[in-house]
């Protein structure tokens, strides 16, 4: 057999004894002291290094970025002009519309969309070593008000939500991890449902998927999704778009409804997020999605 | 001095797994895949180059330092755990078995690049494994396949950059000629 001295021995035994210690600590529910004032160092240690690396390493990955992106930037150039006249025609008939517009924007409550109150952030990490978990690391924290259990959007809808924040740093669990479950409510007929990330037991594979409770809810492909909202705003606060169903999956004898969604927030390029740090006075409904690409305001 | 470089060296390979690697968009490449593991490929190098009792303390501590650093995605302890196990295999056995560059003489750089592969791969199956027995929902089976085989890819990839030189690091520090002989075990193994 392999040889190894007693003492040698010993030292393994008291190093595993005290790494299941930790983790008996850390997987209990509620904050431990012990383990919070190890996140804390760490994090000492983690948020100015971050910054620093984020300050040299910016021009290089811009230039990754740019290299990414050439071979796209012909199509993409021709994109943006098409897009550019379309938009500049649509701002002219915007201008005639404008004095009606403003009227109808008092009427309907739209300004301030949401009413969210919110503390920007820059996403810091996007891989784990091990890449199993959908996590990123946002260099705002308790300092900034941030805690866990709080909505991180961006520009475009939800992003997830924090469930570890220190003083200058907080890991948000993005809505796309596997673990992740959003109460969810259908734009259109205001049914309930969840969507987790990842793919459910039973669904097609998919970065989002939607189980609706109601078998009978009518949905299909290009409805879209607000978040429903929880006790108090945590951990989500309503009004949030999450996506938009891209496929309905029909299985018998099924016990709810499983649709795949396209999210509204490009993970992959996650940057500028921001976290509600209180939510609206009132549920907006879906007054935060934009308008229907199909069916442009100025029509109505 | 030698302990103290080590340590310096660790500390840098650790901080930089933690903000700069994690900061990779690896995910993008692989979607959602795991990135290389720089701890696994220092890990190695040490248990290498020391005893048994003194590698289990490098893995935990280097393991113990990853789980404190942001993004917090897992319990404190899962990764001293087995990084620390991993320290104290690996020299285990290279101990014991006399391989390629046994006791005293410089480790043979191909076989330490091996050593790496396999560790990584054992690694990433503990850490999946020790995931299942958490009830961690995110390891499924074929997500493991995936994160253990592209991970210990990258980590292979990687280990050149860290593993070979740590080694060459601690085997040009070892005062003097016997420095790593140990005691009353036989250069040939048993």
């Amino acid at each position: 057999m392999l040889r190894d001295s007693p003492r040698s021995r010993l030292t393994l035994t008291v190093l595993v004894v005290l790494s299941v210690v930790l983790l008996v600590l850390d997987g209990r529910p509620g904050r431990d002291p012990v383990t919070a004032a190890a996140r804390a160092g760490g994090e000492l240690v983690f948020a100015p290094a971050a910054a620093g690396v984020g300050y040299v390493a910016a021009p290089v990955g811009d230039l990754y970025d740019t290299v990414r992106r050439a071979p796209g930037a012909a199509d993409r150039i021709a994109e943006l002009e098409e897009a550019n006249a379309e938009l500049e025609e649509e701002l002219h008939a915007a201008r005639l519309d404008e004095g009606r517009a403003e009227h109808l924007d008092e009427l309907l409550h739209l300004s301030g969309l949401g009413g969210y109150e919110i503390v920007p952030a820059q996403a810091v990490t996007r891989t784990t070593p091990r890449g199993y978990a959908d996590v990123a690391t946002i260099d705002a924290g308790t300092e900034s008000g941030i805690d866990t259990d709080m909505t991180v959007v961006n520009g475009r809808g939800l992003v997830g939500r924090v469930i570890e924040a220190g003083p200058r740093t907080a890991t948000v669990l993005l809505a796309t991890d596997v673990t992740s479950a959003v109460g969810a409510r259908l734009e259109s007929t205001r049914k309930i449902g969840v969507v987790t990330g990842g793919t459910v037991p039973g669904g097609p594979a998919a970065d989002l998927t939607l189980e609706l409770f109601d078998m009978e809810a009518p949905v299909e492909a290009g409805d879209r999704l607000v978040t429903l909202g929880s006790h108090e705003g945590a951990p989500f606060v309503p009004g949030v778009p999450i996506g938009t169903v891209e496929d309905v999956q029909v299985s018998p004898g099924a016990l709810s409804r499983i649709a795949v969604l396209t999210p509204a927030v490009d993970f992959a390029s996650l940057d500028l997020v921001g976290v509600v740090v209180a939510g609206p006075a009132e549920d907006p409904r879906d007054s935060v999605l934009p308008p229907k690409p199909d069916a442009p305001e100025r029509e109505k | 001095m030698r302990s103290a470089v080590t340590l310096l060296a660790v500390a840098a390979v650790v901080l930089v797994q933690a903000v700069v690697v994690n900061r990779l968009p690896f995910g993008a490449l692989s979607d959602g895949g795991p990135g290389p593991d720089l701890a696994v490929a220092a890990v190695v190098a040490l248990a290498l180059t020391t005893g048994p009792a003194a590698a289990a303390g490098w893995g935990f501590g280097i393991g113990l330092a990853l789980d404190v650093l942001p993004p917090a995605d897992h319990a404190i302890g899962r990764y001293a755990l087995i990084l620390c196990l991993a320290g104290y295999l690996v020299s285990l056995i290279h101990r014991n078995t006399g391989a390629p560059g046994g006791v005293g003489a410089r480790t043979s750089r191909l076989f330490a690049l091996g050593t790496v592969l396999v560790t990584a791969l054992g690694v990433g199956l503990a850490y999946a494994g020790l995931g299942v027995l958490m009830g961690d929902p995110r390891t499924g089976l074929s997500d493991i396949a995936v994160a253990v085989g592209v991970g210990a890819g990258l980590t292979l990839a990687a280990a050149p950059l860290v593993t070979l030189p740590l080694l060459w690091l601690r085997e040009a520090l070892s005062d003097h000629e016997f420095a790593t002989v140990q005691g009353p075990m036989s250069p040939r193994g048993w």
